[in-house]
């Protein structure tokens, strides 16, 4: 049945009222059938009351008188244990004050605070218990002092909305004044229990006359001592119910709250040494045969907490939510840190860097960028290979080494690029002429009306290569391509201005050399030393043709 | 002798319980104003914080010197604002600047490694939330008000006294219902 977090609150709220004064009743009735016992026994009567029976009902001075000594002692007993408290119990868990340098604990002061400010700006105080397991606490003082405690193993192993939402659970505690109630009863029945020690002890000596009278009372006290702690543990589970209502009142967050839950009750939650009053500060019960986990019989009746799948159902019903997902989303739960986290490269990172395989005569390889960048000599169109991938491709078509290697990305649609290196063009002076040269090819590109500036200026001396090179071409007629020139092949390249094809064409019919000029454009691309042939071609052209120029 | 005591006690009894409810109801308004100053004390914590995070930022987010400028720009305004709409709208508006800068600040995985941004980061979400928290808590006081004045027994009370219902901590900014457009 699903309810809403303001009526949980408001119905456990009624129910424990109701068992708390159940209890101080119980107080004051016990001492009414100590009261009858004593008469009975003890005090003395005149004989024809005696007759009456075995038990004789006290008078009303005698039973005024008793309740109100009751219940001085019942103060005053009370003012005693709570003398102190937080310093004790905080000891006896083992909580020391937050560490203000610790970014772990920084965040969780933070938390503190904005849950604190959220029950309306009463200070709390954080503590912090160095322990592995999974827990949290809250005590309250009678001087108005309040703290909340967790577990290290909590702060690091939840993320912060479940932190607030655990930590809200704690406040409702304080804010619904649990901490100070639980006392009130606590030693309340501490009162019984230090009676039936000192009774064990005086019976065993029992040569006392009024030894019936002890037992009796033995007997009655021992009856009480169970029920009384039946109920007390009755309201400790109540109070955790409200506890949960209130937290989702405070975050408005039932999810985190249940996965915090799931999370505390799967690892281990002790927290050191801790006596059988403490559990109920806790959110989860932290010893380690509790019966929280249980359903049934005696766990229903025994056990200081609810049972987490109860309380996770509750709040899962609040959030629309099945237990189902619930686990899922909790197999893949990451929390966030709030330290900074430096980047390792891991074994795997280094794997991954990118290799190739260099064909230069045979095949080399495989090179990462930073090798190819140490050995020289690769030209954007060598063939390489990646490394794992089957395919062959020109330098030029891979996007790292294009950007690595040849410092460029020839992709920028303003620049002039080599048709075959796919780099940019660089403008120089020919014979003073501007045009564009590939630094890895030596080709150059040229607008053809500037080609006949070249052929007329002679400035620029050609070097021994040139000659040959031009020699050979006119002695040997049936090879007129340039062998050596690697990008002399059957490709069709694209103009490297206005990127449409180029026809492969003769120059001139008279010189044997090709190029290829971009009809569209008139944009002639020479190849390696093909300019320089031609100029030469053009200027010693007597050496050559037999007189007939072009 | 009975006749007389019992109106008698039965008037003290009314009286008794008209001063109880009174009483609950100015302890609940003067709850209510504390909340109200409550949360003018996290805004201005807010304030406080954002010199040190535009500092600490500054150095490494060379180009998204606008984000930055928008934030401090969003701070004096919301400094300078004197009426209360102006004041919420103006919070509203640095909300929203300071989510688009963390935002931003995801990107740069130089400053994620820096502990003192980080540090700052979580000041600064801790403070949001504090407002967050705040403003939770005044409307949670204006609803328990503004519930026992018109319950029928309390509704007398308030009748008489004069009090009158509170408004809730609304956001005025129609704006800022809409959901955050992420930029990618």
């Amino acid at each position: 049945m699903p309810f809403s977090f303001i009526e949980i609150e408001e119905e456990k709220s009624r129910i424990i009222a109701f068992v708390f004064l159940s209890v101080i009743v119980f107080y004051f009735l016990t001492v009414y059938l100590i009261l009858i016992l004593a008469e009975s026994f003890f005090i003395f009567h005149p004989a024809d009351e005696l007759r009456k029976g075995l038990f004789i009902l006290p008078s009303l001075d005698h039973t005024l008188a008793t309740f109100i000594i009751a219940l001085i002692a019942g103060v005053f007993h009370w003012l005693i244990s709570t003398n102190n408290l937080i310093e004790k119990m905080s000891l006896a868990v083992g909580a020391l004050p937050f560490d203000p340098k610790d970014t772990y604990h920084q965040s969780f002061k933070n938390i503190v605070d904005e849950v604190s400010v959220a029950i309306g700006g009463r200070p709390i105080e954080a503590m912090v218990i160095s322990s592995t397991g999974l827990n949290a606490f809250s005590l309250e003082d009678f001087d108005h002092r309040a703290i909340i405690g967790v577990t290290e193993g909590l702060l690091a192993r939840l993320n912060r909305a479940q932190i607030e939402a655990v930590v809200a659970h704690e406040a409702g505690h304080i804010v619904s004044g649990d901490c100070l109630s639980t006392t009130v009863t606590c030693s309340l029945a501490e009162i019984y229990e230090e009676f039936l020690c000192k009774l064990n002890v005086g019976l065993r000596g029992s040569e006392n006359r009024g030894s019936v009278f002890l037992f009796l009372l033995f007997i009655i006290l021992s009856l009480i001592n169970f029920l009384s702690r039946i109920l007390r543990y009755f309201i400790s589970r109540q109070r955790e119910y409200r506890a949960d209502a209130i937290s989702v009142r405070l975050t408005r967050n039932p999810l985190s709250l249940a996965e915090a839950l799931k999370l505390i009750s799967r690892n281990w939650r002790g927290c050191g040494a801790s006596g059988e009053k403490m559990e109920s500060i806790f959110i989860v019960n932290p010893r380690f045969d509790s019966l929280d986990d249980e359903e049934g019989f005696i766990p229903d009746i025994f056990s200081t907490h609810p049972p987490i799948r109860r309380r996770v159902g509750i709040l899962l019903d609040m959030a629309h939510l099945d237990e189902k997902t619930l686990e899922e989303n909790l197999k893949h739960f990451q929390r966030v840190s709030p330290v900074a986290k430096p980047e390792y490269k891991t074994e795997d990172s280094i794997n991954k860097t990118k290799k190739w395989f260099i064909f230069k005569e045979q095949w080399l390889g495989p090179y990462l960028l930073e090798d190819l960048k140490k050995l020289q000599g690769l030209r954007p169109d060598n063939w390489i290979r990646i490394e794992g991938e089957e395919q062959v491709i020109p330098a030029y078509e891979d996007e790292e080494l294009r950007q690595g290697l040849f410092g460029q990305d020839a992709e920028k649609k303003d620049e002039l690029c080599c048709p075959h290196c796919k780099t940019i063009l660089d403008e120089i002076n020919y014979e003073g002429v501007p045009l564009f040269k590939c630094s890895y090819c030596e080709g150059i590109f040229v607008e053809e009306y500037k080609v006949s500036r070249v052929f007329v200026r002679e400035d620029m001396p050609f070097s021994e290569d040139i000659v040959r090179l031009a020699e050979k071409l006119i002695a040997s007629k049936d090879e007129w391509r340039l062998n050596d020139s690697a990008a002399k092949s059957s490709w069709v390249i694209p103009c490297p201005k206005c990127k449409k094809l180029m026809h492969r064409q003769f120059f001139v019919y008279s010189y044997p050399v090709e190029i290829d000029r971009c009809f569209f454009c008139s944009g002639i691309w020479f190849d390696k030393q093909e300019l320089e042939i031609l100029q030469y071609f053009y200027q010693y052209k007597e050496k050559f043709f037999d007189g007939k120029g072009f | 002798m009975i006749f007389l005591l019992i109106p008698l006690v039965i008037a003290v009894a009314i009286i008794a319980w008209f001063f109880t409810v009174y009483n609950s109801f100015i302890n609940l308004k003067v709850r209510i104003e504390n909340a109200w100053s409550q949360i003018d004390v996290q805004l201005k914590r807010r304030h406080d914080l954002i010199p040190n995070l535009v500092e600490a930022v500054k150095g490494y987010m060379a180009y998204e010197k606008d984000t930055l400028e928008r934030v401090i720009k969003a701070r004096s305004q919301a400094i300078d604002a004197s009426s209360l709409k102006d004041k919420a709208q103006a919070e509203n508006f640095l909300t929203q600047t300071l989510r688009s800068l963390f935002a931003v600040v995801e990107r740069y995985p130089d400053l994620k490694a820096n502990q003192n941004v980080l540090g700052l980061q979580e000041e600064l979400t801790s403070t949001e939330n504090k407002i967050a928290f705040a403003r939770q808590y005044y409307n949670d006081e204006v609803r328990l008000f503004n519930t026992q004045i018109q319950v029928v027994p309390s509704n007398i009370v308030a009748g008489l006294s004069g009090f009158t219902k509170k408004e809730f901590f609304e956001i005025l900014d129609v704006a800022e219902k809409e959901p955050p457009k992420v930029q990618l």
